[in-house]
């Protein structure tokens, strides 16, 4: 069985995601179901790279078989990216806004602790 | 052992007072977090006896939450309630959540609205169960009643407890941090007063879905 320079690397770069996942955990900064799943979902990706011929059935049921539809589909997979980049730039901002109102917030505690 | 209670607070004038009073009789400190009211919900939280902090703008229950439990870290509290600032819950079941607390047995006590005979409409129910499920998918614990606002903290949780959702997906977190710290659960049955109010106020589907994407993309991005 001959490997082509992408059923090499993907299947590497999957591994070093699931192994880093793992190292999270190890650091407590994930949980174990987080890393099963980011496992479940590298895994995927690397049977789907080493073994492309399981796609097969994809193509019988999406129609995906010509050039265009090719085109069209990574064209869209390019723009749902593009708007999950977004979201997640979107929450990073939402965090950092709380943060600032929360710090805010918290000054006015030793003004009032000896109250209660 | 000093407890503190926290109590989110968004323009809840009407019933915080209330609140603050009954939760006054078992705690040593009850801090409201008016999170960016429009009405007098502050004021009236102060002449309750409450320490209160105000966000300038309104964040959501997740990050009153937070900033409430922060505070509580400041005065050196053992243990923190949190409850909804609406009159939802009985400030009379804190005894009840802080016993396994209080005995060592668990490190976060989750109040149970299922757990005895409470008047749940059925869409509550519905939405209380999805909300589980999601919750167990994204953390591989399953608890009873995980979005009731009603928890007690016990020391190794006050110490540990980080959340960073700011919205009503919060609670999901809370058992995350449950699940990644390996805290000891304890799940007690608990009162739940709803009126027309509480029940006018509960989220819309829409806002369920909302909070329940973001729940999965959270923690796919963690």
């Amino acid at each position: 069985m001959e490997f082509t320079a992408y059923q090499i690397i993907t299947p590497l770069a999957g591994f070093i995601a699931i192994a880093y996942a793992w190292n999270l955990v190890f650091r407590q900064k994930k949980t174990i179901w987080e890393a099963i799943l980011w496992t479940v979902f590298w895994g995927s990706i690397i049977a789907i790279a080493v073994y492309p011929e399981s796609l097969d059935y994809l193509s019988k049921f999406t129609g995906i078989k010509d050039r265009e539809n090719a085109v069209l589909v990574t064209t869209l997979a390019v723009v749902l990216f593009i708007v999950f980049y977004l979201i997640v730039r979107i929450e990073a901002l939402e965090q950092r806004q709380t943060r600032v109102i929360r710090k805010l917030a918290l000054k006015d505690l030793d003004n009032q602790s000896g109250k209660n | 052992m000093r407890i503190a209670a926290v109590i989110p607070a968004y323009n809840e004038g009407k019933r915080v007072g209330n609140v603050v009073e009954e939760a006054k009789k078992f705690v040593d400190y009850v801090i409201v977090v008016d999170d960016g009211s429009t009405d007098d919900t502050a004021d009236i939280a102060k002449h309750s006896g409450a320490i209160v902090l105000r966000h300038i703008e309104n964040c959501g229950a997740g990050a009153a939450t937070m900033t409430g439990i922060d505070a509580a870290r400041e005065l050196g509290v053992d243990a923190i309630v949190t409850l909804d600032a609406d009159e939802q819950h009985s400030p009379d079941d804190i005894p009840a959540l802080l016993e396994p607390i209080k005995a060592d047995t668990a490190d976060i006590a989750f109040a149970n609205r299922f757990g005895q005979r409470n008047n749940i409409p059925f869409i509550r129910r519905l939405a209380n169960g999805i909300g589980n499920l999601i919750t167990f998918a994204a953390t591989g614990k399953w608890v009873k009643d995980s979005q009731c606002g009603f928890k007690v903290f016990g020391p190794k949780a006050v110490a540990q407890v980080d959340l960073r959702m700011s919205g009503y997906e919060f609670c999901t977190e809370i058992v995350r941090e449950a699940a990644q710290h390996r805290w000891r659960t304890a799940e007690i049955p608990a009162k739940v007063l709803y009126s027309e109010y509480t029940l006018a106020k509960g989220q819309s589907f829409a806002n369920g879905i909302r909070t329940a994407l973001k729940i999965l993309l959270r923690s796919f991005l963690r």
